[in-house]
């Protein structure tokens, strides 16, 4: 569904993204496996319009060319970002953070459905729906970052980094959940340093280092693989 | 004593209306807007205008008066001001940029009402008739301005949070590298905040014509009243621009009435120094990260 061909990306002379190349189907969890600094994030960012990449690039959704979209025209064809750090209104409350997560047009249909659906999967926030964001816990933050990504009626959802600074046992719950979004038919593309949790949700997984892909395989497969091992999962 | 407290809250309200768009265009546009009282001041001419020439009542003027303001103000943010935003790097650099140009425009803008009305003051009589109110009179035209400023502040109020567009445009303040991730288009939406925060201090100008002389210069109080106002409630903060207008206003009020009108600009800046002192962030402001 999600088709990224010939996406590179340049800091200044540094190239950060050579000539990456990825796939996400629907109802499919794709993770990236890569060290610090190996590009994951700015992948990420420049598929989802908020980095300006290199000429030649090609971003295919299903038959909706974005290769050339800003970052706002992007969500209205259905590509949610949930970046590190979040990137939520933290002076805003849960309630008014779902409420913009509907602000594209294609997300106004069946939105009091889908509401309900968000705070069924994360029932934590329907307890604080009037709480300002920027007071919650770093668990709850981010399932008010999947949440209102939710609300756009994604049919693709990147993911940067969920896991980062959560407990282990909420690290295993977010996972979980992430499992239910993807049952639902939607394509996950998820950027993790816990490669071990995301290789056992994952379907397929990518080797990024230094801005190119060196490996691509199933995850069980990838799993499996000596140098996955010794770089990934300190095996 | 109740006559200074009324006239107090009145001209509080005021100076809350026209805190408020200021604190729209700088908090959702960051453009530091020192032209803002001139806008002000054009607007009560505009309304001097057809009340003299058409004898339009003012507050119907105020239904030819807002578009038109909200029209320009587009205009001016499309023009002058949009080249700024697309070189700033930082919303900081943006800032000192903004205050250089529209400090320029506020001389323009100054020198062409000049030119067209002279350094007198201006004023007309409209609804001048005595109210009578807790056993004491107040012109008609002051209740009246009051009555038509909360009626607008408070709409403004409700459509910013109870609305989604008006949610939306918060959400630029707070975050617009995260507004574009929920299909905002930023430019769009600090071109036409700009143009809102135009439209309020606008009709604050139209509502205030009715009853204080006004001349092609006195824009520049304005502008400070309103910064101390948003500075004081806390910049980004609807309800802190009305707690700090209204104490402004009463206060100006009691002092007038009490001890010497010649006194009130020292009460607004002591007023402004022991909550700067106190609140460095403002009423209601949170300190920055």
């Amino acid at each position: 569904m999600l088709e990224v061909d010939s996406l590179s990306l340049a800091y200044g002379l540094h190239r950060a993204l050579d000539k990456v190349a990825l796939t996400v189907g629907s109802g499919e969890i794709v993770c990236i496996l890569g060290a610090n600094g190996a590009g994951k994030s700015s992948l990420l960012k420049a598929i989802a319009g908020l980095l300006p990449s290199l000429p030649g690039k090609r971003v295919m959704l299903g038959d909706r060319d974005l290769s050339r979209l800003p970052a706002h025209r992007i969500v209205e064809c259905g590509l949610a970002l949930v970046p590190e750090g979040r990137g939520i209104f933290g002076e805003l409350t849960v309630a008014e953070n779902l409420l913009l997560g509907a602000n594209p047009k294609r997300a106004r249909d069946g939105e009091a459905a889908r509401r309900e659906e968000v705070l069924t999967l994360f029932p934590r926030l329907r307890e604080r729906l009037h709480q300002t964001v920027r007071t919650m816990s770093g668990g709850e933050q981010q399932m008010v970052a999947i949440g209102r990504a939710l609300m756009s009626r994604p049919d693709v959802l990147l993911l940067d980094e969920p896991s980062l600074g959560l407990s282990p046992a909420m690290v295993h719950e977010l996972f979980a959940t992430l499992q239910r979004v993807r049952e639902a038919g939607l394509g996950l593309l998820l950027v993790e340093q816990n490669a071990s949790e995301s290789l056992r949700i994952a379907d397929r997984g990518y080797v990024l280092e230094n801005g190119v892909i060196i490996d691509h395989d199933t995850a069980n497969n990838l799993k499996r693989k000596p140098a996955v091992q010794r770089a990934y999962l300190g095996g | 004593m109740t006559n200074a407290i009324l006239t107090g809250l009145m001209l509080g309200g005021m100076y809350a209306l026209i805190a408020m768009g200021l604190t729209l265009q700088y908090g959702v546009a960051r453009i530091m807007n020192l032209s803002y009282g001139e806008v002000l001041i054009a607007a009560a001419f505009g309304a001097q205008g057809l009340f003299t020439g058409w004898a339009l009542s003012p507050f119907a003027g105020l239904a030819f008066v807002i578009p038109v303001a909200f029209l320009l103000n587009l205009a001016i943010y499309r023009v002058l001001l949009s080249p700024l935003v697309r070189r700033a790097r930082t919303r900081d650099a943006l800032e000192v940029d903004s205050i250089l140009a529209t400090f320029g425009l506020a001389f323009i803008l100054q020198g062409i009402m000049l030119s067209m009305f002279g350094g007198a003051y201006y004023s007309y009589s409209y609804l001048a008739s005595p109210v009578h109110l807790f056993g004491e009179t107040i012109a008609a035209n002051r209740l009246a301005a009051l009555a038509v400023c909360i009626l607008l502040g408070g709409s403004l109020y409700l459509a910013l949070t109870q609305t989604r567009g008006g949610t939306a445009i918060r959400a630029v303040a707070v975050d617009p590298a995260a507004a574009q991730l929920v299909a905002i288009d930023v430019a769009r939406t600090a071109a036409f905040t700009f143009a809102l925060g135009g439209a309020l201090v606008a009709s604050a100008g139209v509502l205030i014509s009715t009853f204080l002389t006004f001349s092609a210069t006195s824009g520049v109080v304005f502008t400070m009243k309103a910064l101390i106002v948003v500075v004081m409630g806390g910049v980004g903060n609807m309800l802190g621009c009305l707690v700090a207008g209204l104490l402004l206003g009463v206060s100006e009020a009691l002092v007038a009435s009490l001890i010497d009108p010649g006194l009130t600009l020292a009460v607004n800046f002591a007023l402004f120094l022991v909550v700067l002192l106190v609140k460095p962030a403002g009423l209601f402001g949170r300190a920055s990260r």
